[in-house]
């Protein structure tokens, strides 16, 4: 155990974490409107930030894009990424609930086939990167890890006075990024008319559509807009970590779960607080121990949510949560 | 004819709720439904607002088969239903749920009349607009779940129990409300155990026990019946 290495990074080691955090929280946003309106924890969604990344990866192959582009290409082609990514990742969101759920939600099939049936979308699309695309294509699909050119140069835009911190230009974009897509997804929900539906429909099904509601537009509207953040969360990690896989949704999912877990499952502002929290903790834990200790962390953090406070911290529905 | 369900047969599963039930309303009327807990008065207030589909039968309204339509639909068409419990949603506030009586509605300018009208049916409202609705009373609460289905406006007003845990104090003052919106112009179908002020306040009344129409008639001659007076009234 190793203090010393932790303090005297402190805060090198919290900015780190806040990174981390910011792209889990956006991946935990869709773990949590899914389950906030259907009471089902969508097993896919990790994969719908894996077809992020390689989306942004096909942009970036298609249009030649590479570091030390000028100024104008570099945002050109980032922004192109972010769109195809949301759009994507927003598709595939969508398929899976018209090919997996909905069918099943017709039949009022029981809750547990529909984790199953989740866990199935889940594994075809590993496979559909792993093995079934390498079949056609070949590299870069396959199993193994593909590089994203780093189109944004890294650089030290500014350095916190006082703390002597350097911050890159990357840091900024991610954890930026991050809180204007929440607050925007935030406002939406808590002011919209669809939003106010979508509260609807998470407090109580029935009397939203005495309301007038229609249910499956809601449900439509919440895996979009779950994909479309998984999007963008995919097109700031390639950003930070220049790379993909078939299977990076694993272990990002199963973080980004724990983040809504954490901050409370079905609360928008939960997921960003436990996000940013995880990050945190998972780097300080780094630290402490080792970098083998980084994804123990989550499931440690799981379980003892788990066990010991369920609800997470802040702990209300979806329905429930506003200003 | 505003509402005609025909031979409605509704299940849960394995329990058939509703064994072929037939029951109208007229445009203008006030018609009650009453029995007992369990008798199948709130799967009758379901099967027509279409949150559950029906078996077998049909359900027309306003001219239109609506049988296979969804609940979202038929309120489209005016098709209101204020639901047992009062289905008020707890975390939003007074405005917020009166909005989403008008969700489906763009006519700004009427939704604005709607508002006054619902704030003068019901001050109360008014003084708490900002407030959680999950932090009224429950006479609050119905007045607001009230309030919110008029602001749907509907053809037909299905109210499922609105006296349910109120002091009688209030029943009486719900019931009055609900005597002034129909004189306003608005055919209201109700759904009461407290029979004794549904059939006084009502056109027509029908009697459903488990599951049957058992017995139909206009309020006062339900009042004076031998069998309804033992059964639902507690007079000998
Ligand atoms: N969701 C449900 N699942 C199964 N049975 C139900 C359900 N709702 C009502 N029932 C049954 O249907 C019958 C009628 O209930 P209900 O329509 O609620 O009666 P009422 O409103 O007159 O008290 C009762 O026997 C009740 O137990
Ligand atoms: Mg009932």
């Amino acid at each position: 155990m190793d203090f010393d290495a932790l303090i005297s990074g402190l805060d090198r080691h919290t900015l780190d974490g806040i990174t981390r955090g910011s792209i889990y929280a956006l991946v935990a946003l869709g773990y949590t409107m899914v389950y906030g309106v259907m009471k089902l924890i969508n097993f896919a969604h990790s994969e719908v930030f894996m077809v992020g990344t390689w989306t942004v990866l096909g942009v970036y192959t298609v249009l030649g894009a590479t570091s030390g582009m000028g100024v104008g290409a570099v945002i050109g082609a980032t922004v192109l990424a972010l769109l195809a990514a949301m759009l994507a990742s927003a598709g595939t969101a969508l398929a899976v609930e018209r090919i997996a759920y909905r069918p099943l939600r017709k039949k009022g099939a029981p809750p547990l086939i529909f984790l199953i049936t989740g866990i199935g979308c889940s594994l075809v699309l590993v496979e559909t990167f792993g093995q079934v695309l390498k079949a056609f294509f070949g590299p870069p699909f396959g199993r193994v890890t593909v590089n994203v050119p780093s189109v944004i140069e890294t650089k030290v835009v500014f350095t916190i006075p006082g703390l002597d911190l350097p911050v890159t230009n990357t840091r900024l974009l991610i954890i930026i990024g991050a809180i204007v897509m929440m607050v925007a997804l935030d406002t939406f929900v808590n002011k919209s008319r669809l939003g106010r539906g979508v509260r609807a429909v998470a407090q109580d099904p029935d009397t939203a559509s005495l309301m007038g509601v229609n249910q499956e537009r809601v449900i439509m509207l919440v895996f979009v807009l779950g994909g479309a953040m998984a999007g963008v969360a995919a097109l700031l990690f390639t950003v930070q970590y220049d790379i993909t896989k078939f299977d990076i949704g694993f272990i990002i999912g199963i973080k980004a779960f724990t983040a809504a877990v954490l901050g409370g499952i079905g609360n928008l502002r939960g997921a960003l607080v436990g996000g940013l929290l995880l990050g945190v903790v998972e780097v300080y834990a780094s630290q402490i121990w080792d970098s083998s200790w980084t994804d123990v962390t989550a499931f440690i953090v799981l379980v003892l949510v788990l066990m010991f406070r369920p609800t997470g911290l802040l702990g209300e529905s979806l329905g429930k949560a506003r200003a | 004819m505003l509402l005609e369900m025909k031979d409605a047969v509704l299940s849960y599963g394995k329990i058939e709720a509703l064994h072929g039930i037939s029951v109208h309303v007229e445009e203008g009327e006030v018609v009650s439904l009453i029995g007992a807990n369990g008798a199948g008065k709130t799967s009758t207030m379901r099967a027509l607002s279409g949150v559950r589909g029906l078996s077998a039968g049909s359900v027309v309204f306003d001219g239109q088969d609506v049988t296979k339509m969804r609940a979202d639909q038929r309120l489209r068409k005016g098709l209101v239903l204020c639901p047992e419990g009062r289905g008020i949603f707890p975390g939003m506030t007074v405005t917020e749920n009166l909005n989403m009586g008008a969700y489906t509605r763009k006519d700004k300018s009427a939704i604005d009349e709607d508002y006054d009208r619902v704030f003068d049916l019901f001050p109360r409202l008014l003084e708490r607009k900002k407030q959680i609705a999950g932090t009224m009373s429950g006479g609050e609460q119905q007045m607001l779940a009230i309030g919110r289905a008029l602001m749907s406006r509907p053809k037909l007003l299905m109210l499922d129990e609105p006296s349910m845990g109120l002091a009688p104090m209030l029943i009486q003052q719900i019931f009055d409300i609900i005597t002034e919106i129909s004189q306003q112009g608005t055919t209201i179908l109700v759904v009461e155990q407290n029979a004794k002020q549904a059939l006084s306040r009502s056109d027509r009344a029908y009697v459903l026990e488990t599951g049957n129409i058992v017995k139909t008639g206009t309020g006062p001659e339900l009042l004076d019946d031998p069998s309804v007076r033992e059964a639902y009234l507690g007079v000998a």
